[in-house]
């Protein structure tokens, strides 16, 4: 009794299903405070939110193409493919924003390829990136050689180990490019037809909108904000490694599904997407400080992306059914103002 | 006279096995060309050893795409590190092989049906149910095993990943073949096939019609874990070790061979032959491209191009149909 009312009181509608994972990211860290008293130290948690930044930046873009109801899988791959043209730049003695120009300029060239290849040939979004991922890949092993880029000069690693007032840097650009985000989602034409299309493609393209002008646009968004990340990945570890961003495309589409975006496209928001990052940047440290083997990390991701996943189709459930309700309560009003 | 190439071309690429068929004979002109050694009955018959374990997890995966509702299984490598972990674990105490076999096919049996009870009974995505476990899996492989590779295997063991019968490696002889014509009986001459290809084409249409859409895609999936588990099994016995990280890019590589042997992506068209046939040209195009000593980095791309031009052509085929029909 007390459960079913707790769950109608607090089970959030889908309109502002974001404020699900806040409240479990507050959750998770008063519950890591509590255990480790090292965790809420401002070294560490400084540590946290510059190891997540790369990866807060990336899923900015994924969470835009899975509200439109497509997904990339490439991004690991373009990543590791940018990052290596940003480490000869930095050897070649370029000068930084030449490099920053021609990072995000290789990001921007790869989204619109995959974006074209989805559009145009109409090949599922999944398995275009799929394929673009393979290749990519390969890329990275021939520009590698079989050899790491190792030693490289610092010149982006302010962006990440830097401070500010005594704040590390990475919170500015966090809050920079989430503000421009959500500004742009929320109240842009083009973010809110990137919402229109994951609700409904033909009826979007039936309303005037230029959809394959939308879906090209959103991928390259995607590849510039890959190639913004590289930057910093490089910044941040000074090297790249054969394995580089291996991992990467499987945690952002974790974190925007921790945050709240449909699977099926169509809703969610960025702000949902920075707390589903930072709750799995949490974890992850949370993990480590309480002395679990770090091999434990992937499995508590997967169980996490599917319990989210899980509370999605359970609140959509619900909706469904209370719409249902009122469609049925409506019928019978009518039914009796005939009938009067 | 364009009109007449045009409809020659429709007919080759229509037909899937054609296609393929005539790709291999491509594949293979251009391998012996460039290796001598190519284009050998002991090569091309020791050369299917390579694609044993593909082949199975592959077929597994082109029932579950061909079971429709946007259905995948990323989860295969997983399934398969982690059975094979279990199967290396079972036998270092002591359980007699053949009871560890059994016992490894039944837990790739349910963590199929996991996925199948997650994704049918309970309507998550294919695509983020099956990610989910890929993790969970792969993860729990990797805890088990604590990352260092399970080994000290009875040299017979050895037999059936490296062995010969009558110049065929035993793994093809003895698994892939049966299990490709079981398969094959299931899906082209009994209800449950026929039932696959429906739920695939269409959903309602089949509910009507009085098929458990849910049962269906929910033993697909299962039978997909234990296709794995199968091949985990041969992976050990090839390899001689059991290591967690043997079925990375596995699901990959299963989704890419599935697409090239012709099965629609959104379910109801494609064949096991399809499959089959892909399995054949991606594992020439592997060892040939060793035999001609190019660095083996390439085959990624080769296969992302393979991919690639797959689906498209099924697309296009797809959309031309239509355009027959008069749906588009």
């Amino acid at each position: 009794m007390i459960l079913k009312a707790i769950l109608k009181g607090f089970a959030p509608r889908p309109e502002r299903r974001e404020i699900f994972t806040i409240l479990l990211l507050i959750a998770e860290i008063i519950i890591f405070s509590l255990i480790s008293k090292n965790f809420l130290s401002t070294q560490n948690l400084s540590t946290v939110l510059r190891n997540a930044t790369d990866l807060a930046i990336i899923a900015i873009g994924m969470t835009m193409v899975m509200i439109m109801g497509g997904i990339d899988i490439s991004v690991g791959s373009s990543l590791g493919v940018v990052a290596i043209i940003i480490g000869w730049m930095i050897q070649a003695d370029f000068h930084p924003l030449l490099i920053v120009l021609a990072a995000m300029a290789v990001g921007t060239g790869i989204g619109f390829i995959n974006g074209a290849l989805i559009t145009y040939t109409k090949i599922p979004d999944i398995i275009t990136t799929l394929g673009t991922s393979n290749i990519l890949r390969a890329a990275v092993f021939a520009m590698l050689g079989g050899r790491w880029l190792t030693g490289l000069p610092p010149v982006f690693s302010w962006m990440t180990a830097g401070n500010f007032f005594g704040i590390p840097t990475s919170f500015f650009l966090l809050l920079a490019f989430y503000l421009v985000f959500w500004y742009f989602m929320t109240f842009r034409p083009s973010g809110r037809h990137i919402y229109a299309i994951g609700n409904g493609l033909e009826a979007t393209k039936l309303a005037g909108v230029d959809v394959n002008r939308t879906r090209m646009k959103a991928y390259g968004i995607l590849g510039a904000l890959v190639g913004f990340a590289a930057l910093l990945y490089v910044g941040r570890l000074g090297s790249v490694e054969i394995t580089v961003g291996i991992d990467l495309p499987m945690q952002a589409i974790a974190a925007v599904v921790i945050g709240g975006t449909s699977v099926k496209g169509g809703s969610g928001s960025v702000i949902g997407t920075l707390a589903g990052v930072l709750f799995m940047a949490v974890m992850r440290n949370g993990i480590v400080l309480l002395g679990i083997p770090s091999l434990w990390e992937r499995f508590v991701i997967g169980l996490l992306i599917l319990i989210s996943v899980g509370v999605d189709l359970f609140i959509s459930h619900q909706t469904k059914r209370r719409q249902q309700m009122q469609l049925a309560q409506q019928r019978q009003a009518e039914l009796s103002v005939v009938s009067h | 006279m364009k009109e007449k190439l045009n409809h020659a071309l429709y007919i080759i690429l229509g037909n899937r096995v054609y296609f393929l068929i005539g790709l291999i004979a491509i594949v293979v002109i251009i391998m012996s060309s460039m290796s001598p050694y190519f284009l050998t009955v002991n090569n091309m018959l020791g050369m299917t050893r390579f694609g044993a374990v593909l082949a199975l997890v592959a077929l597994g995966e082109t029932l579950v795409i061909l079971a429709g509702g946007g259905g995948i299984d990323l989860s295969v490598g997983a399934i398969l590190s982690l059975s094979g972990i279990l199967f290396g674990i079972m036998m270092k105490a002591g359980i007699p092989l053949w009871a560890a076999a059994l016992a490894c096919i039944v837990i790739a049996g349910i963590l199929g049906a996991v996925n199948g009870l997650t994704i049918a009974k309970l309507g998550l995505p294919p695509l983020i149910g099956t990610l989910g476990t890929m993790y969970a899996y792969g993860a729990l492989a990797l805890v088990l095993s604590k990352g260092v590779p399970v080994s000290g295997f009875p040299k017979e063991f050895g037999f059936l990943g490296q062995g010969m019968i009558l110049k065929i490696p035993v793994q093809v002889l003895l698994v892939v073949v049966p299990v490709f014509i079981f398969l094959q009986f299931i899906t082209s001459k009994t209800k449950f096939g026929r039932n696959i290809y429906l739920v695939g084409v269409n959903e309602q249409a089949a509910r009507f019609a009085g098929i458990s859409v849910v049962n269906t895609r929910f033993v697909l999936y299962t039978l997909s874990g234990i296709l794995a588990g199968f091949g985990s099994i041969i992976m050990a016995s090839y390899l001689m070790t059991a290591r967690a990280d043997v079925g990375n890019g596995l699901e990959l590589q299963a989704i890419t061979v599935a697409m090239l042997g012709g099965t629609n992506i959104m379910g109801g068209t494609g064949s096991l032959t399809g499959t089959i046939l892909a399995v054949l040209i991606v594992t020439m195009v592997a060892s040939g491209l060793q035999l001609a000593n190019v660095n083996t980095i390439w085959q990624l791309a080769v296969l992302g191009l393979i991919l690639l031009g797959a689906v498209a052509i099924n697309q296009a085929i797809s959309n031309r149909d239509a355009k027959r029909h008069g749906i588009a």
